[in-house]
């Protein structure tokens, strides 16, 4: 007797349909189980025979072939599992599977169904694909539940599933897991806890309104994470379809909550500088998994201690950085995955962290604090629209209460000006190439004049000319004004390095 | 330590110089623009005089004397701790071939070839106080080299002399600790001339003349941006902000402008005040 059902695997953000045959025939009593399984899914073979006698049902004593369609794709993982156990108990008494339908999920010997990663997505790709009904492991339910137009039920065990195909005791499908309303303020960090460092938050607010990569260099201890740390906080909470590709994200690397698998806040993520290229960009064995900059999707990555990253780690940033995301290959083939981020990098001025401070003497030779420097020029900063100084802050402030804007209003000007630059050309100020800029952002004659009277007198490269017309440009959004007006362009120009002319 | 004899150095361009005096300016490589601005200052009227200016070629204050006497029209001569044949730091080739063709000379006890040790160093501090009638040290942090080239001065009876600076200054640590240690106070050219008894030339018509030489009219400066810079230590333009109760992105564009005018200069840690206006030094 034959039965066929339907599972799904992941390549990336990508399912790949598998379609399970068991056959159940006369002969000598065995299991196969064929169609290119890797280890990992070959052992479903004792975990699927365990789980079907302990559920009290019955296991065929003939010769059983499970096969795994298509036979050329490389199968990984216990997701498979559910649908592998579902073929055999049909296929024993001969009844015919459900239409449309497809299992997700690893089986525990009592019969239990278990968690497995990336039930979002291979979810919404079923649903994308004309799957009308999907088994989910009961822990995973309210995750796969935040996908409309297909419905979700979610299987406690391997009989309650059995059941519900027979027709016996039916099971209640996951209600839709309504996208909660965003939170209105909720601000893990506000920009108002900061003491000082005015500099530096202005910057910040820019670089929110206008999407625009940021460098923060000052000494240790002068606050740089926390500064960076505020940035999610003041970026316009997530849009549904944003927190769904975060969830994405989260849902493969099995790290959603089940309860509020949907989140509102922005990603912050802060890989540490001794992170591999795989842990930052992706990768791994067989398919890839998504790295720290795809964690960051949507959100902030804070690259702290730049100059302590390797260069080559530094120069896969650059990819993502200009296309939003990155593509991997691996031996299990090629996925891509989202990675649109804000960066936040920061770094000390010299391995001391003390040149230029005038307050204490700088201990680092001038060829140190040169070939330190050399590391952080190149392609990277070129990419990056905004670079502010930041100075330890007086003690007597620090004793004050501090004194500043809370993120909710900065928050406010961020959004609006947001909105005002994506009426006007459809994206982000910092997306904006040269000729686009000449039609966005046209400047009038005195704001020209200024601009290229700096960029004259201080050797400017084209880039770094471009980059502070688009921070002008942004300066205005906040102002609320059309027109880029003189002042605009001089506050530009003053977010750059001293040494970084470029 | 025995500092080699004159003769005995290995020497690029015209060395010994013609007769006279010779001063040694000498100071730290991390200089505020004060120190730099009074270096330079101080070497190219020294030079104008007639006095062969001493220096060790580094960046900072170094630089700054070798380019003032240069700019005077002067002699100077580079002490290498290095072969005379090794530019260290490589940045300075240009600096020291203006030199050799300004006649004067590169000159090194050490023979060619000879890379830069950091042990070389203190030896050539020696050789500098060695080979001059007097040591001028303009800007010194605490551990600074230019203190050893003041210890050996006072080992070969030659006379210290410093220049003062802010007391919140780092670099002027050094400097004021040899002051009240007995050194003599520099503040202006005549002060050196004085010390190397050359007699009172023309340059210096009016010996009591404050420095006065802030780069551009206050009056210009509505907001008075400019007169809370210092000169030596720079000052953030959050720290502005805070004090004129101006709004950052405002404080920001105004110290562009400034920038743009020649009138502030902004370094690492934020701006300064420029000491000399349109000389956009970098």
């Amino acid at each position: 007797m034959l039965a066929t059902v339907d599972s799904c695997l992941l390549a990336g953000l990508e399912g790949r349909l598998v379609e399970v045959q068991a056959d159940a025939g006369n002969g000598k009593t065995e299991f196969q189980l064929v169609g290119l399984a890797a280890t990992s899914v070959r052992e479903a073979r004792q975990r699927v025979r365990s789980a079907i006698k302990n559920s009290a049902l019955p296991f065929p004593l003939a010769r059983l072939t499970v096969n795994l369609a298509p036979p050329e794709m490389r199968k990984e993982g216990s997701t498979l599992d559910l649908a592998i156990a579902v073929s055999i108990v049909l296929a024993h008494d001969g009844r015919k599977p459900p239409p449309r339908t497809a299992y997700l999920g690893e089986l525990a010997l009592d019969g239990a169904v278990r968690h497995v990663d990336g039930v979002l997505v291979a979810v919404r790709w079923l649903r994308d694909h004309g799957f009308g009904t999907v088994f989910v492991p009961a822990a995973d339910a309210a995750e796969a539940a935040l996908v409309d137009g297909i419905q979700v039920m979610p299987s406690r065990d391997l009989a309650s599933v059995i059941a519900h195909v027979a027709g016996d005791a039916p099971i209640a499908p996951q209600p839709a897991t309504a996208p909660s309303l965003p939170p209105s303020a909720e601000i893990e960090l506000d920009l108002a806890d900061v003491h000082g460092q005015e500099e530096a938050k202005r910057a910040l607010e820019i670089a929110a309104a206008g999407g625009h990569h940021v460098l923060m260099s000052g000494p240790p201890g002068a606050g740089k994470t926390m500064l960076a740390r505020c940035l999610a906080g003041i970026l316009p909470p997530l849009a549904l379809d944003e927190a769904l590709e975060v969830a994405q994200i989260r849902s493969l690397l099995g790290e959603l909550p089940a309860h509020t698998p949907l989140d509102w806040v922005r990603p912050f993520r802060a890989p540490h500088h001794g992170v591999s290229m795989a842990g930052l960009i992706g990768g791994g064995a067989g398919v890839a998994q998504p790295g720290e900059i795809s964690r960051a999707h949507n959100g902030v990555l804070f690259v702290d201690e730049l100059a302590e990253f390797q260069a080559s780690v530094l120069q896969a940033l650059r990819q993502p950085l200009e296309a939003g995301r990155i593509t991997i290959t691996r031996s299990g083939g090629s996925v891509a995955f989202p990675a649109r981020f804000t960066l936040v990098a920061a770094t000390n001025p010299c391995p001391c962290g003390w040149a230029g401070d005038g307050r204490r003497a700088c201990r680092c030779t001038p060829a140190v604090v040169d070939a330190y420097r050399r590391k952080l020029s190149g392609p990277l900063l070129d990419r990056i629209d905004l670079k502010v100084n930041v100075r330890r802050v007086p003690p007597t402030l620090l004793a004050n209460e501090p004194v500043g804007e809370r993120s909710a209003i900065v928050r406010e000007r961020v959004i609006a000006a947001r909105a005002q630059e994506l009426e006007r050309q459809g994206c982000l100020n910092a997306f904006l190439k040269p000729a686009r800029l000449r039609r966005h952002a046209a400047l009038e004659s005195a704001p020209r004049k200024t601009l290229e009277r700096w960029a004259e007198q201080q050797g400017l490269s084209a880039r770094g000319f471009h980059r502070a017309w688009r921070v002008a440009r942004t300066a205005a959004d906040l102002d609320g004004s059309d027109q880029i007006a003189e002042h605009h362009v001089l506050e530009a120009l003053g977010y750059r390095l001293h040494d970084a002319a470029a | 330590m025995q500092p080699p004899d004159e003769a005995s150095l290995h020497a690029r361009g015209r060395w010994p110089p013609a007769p006279g005096p010779r001063a040694a300016i000498v100071g730290s490589r991390n200089a505020s623009p004060y120190g730099e601005a009074v270096a330079e200052e101080l070497a190219r009227e020294l030079a104008a005089a007639g006095v062969v200016i001493v220096s060790g070629l580094a960046v900072g204050i170094d630089a700054a004397a070798h380019r003032g006497a240069l700019n005077g029209g002067g002699v100077t001569v580079a002490v290498m701790g290095t072969g005379v044949d090794i530019v260290y730091p490589a940045a300075h080739g240009e600096l020291a071939a203006r030199i050799i063709a300004g006649g004067g000379a590169l000159v090194s006890q050490f023979p060619d070839g000879t890379l830069p040790r950091r042990h070389q160093f203190p030896a050539r501090n020696w050789t500098m106080a060695a080979i001059s009638d007097v040591v001028v040290v303009v800007e010194a942090d605490q551990r600074s080299g230019a203190l050893i080239t003041a210890e050996a001065a006072l080992e070969l009876s030659k006379d210290v002399m410093a220049v003062p600076g802010s007391v919140f200054s780092p670099m002027s640590v050094g400097t004021h600790g040899l002051i009240r240690d007995g050194a003599a106070l520099v503040q202006n050219t005549r002060d050196v001339l004085a010390a190397l008894k050359v007699p009172r030339s023309e340059v210096l018509d009016d010996p009591l003349k404050t420095p006065q030489r802030l780069g551009f009219e206050l009056g210009r400066d509505a907001d008075g941006i400019v007169i809370h810079l210092s000169d030596t230590m720079a000052v953030s333009a959050a720290e502005l902000a805070r004090k004129l109760q101006l709004p950052i992105a405002e404080v920001v564009g105004r110290l562009t402008s400034l920038e743009l005018e020649g009138a502030v200069r902004r370094l690492d840690a934020g701006y300064v005040r420029s000491l000399r206006r349109g000389k956009g030094r970098a």
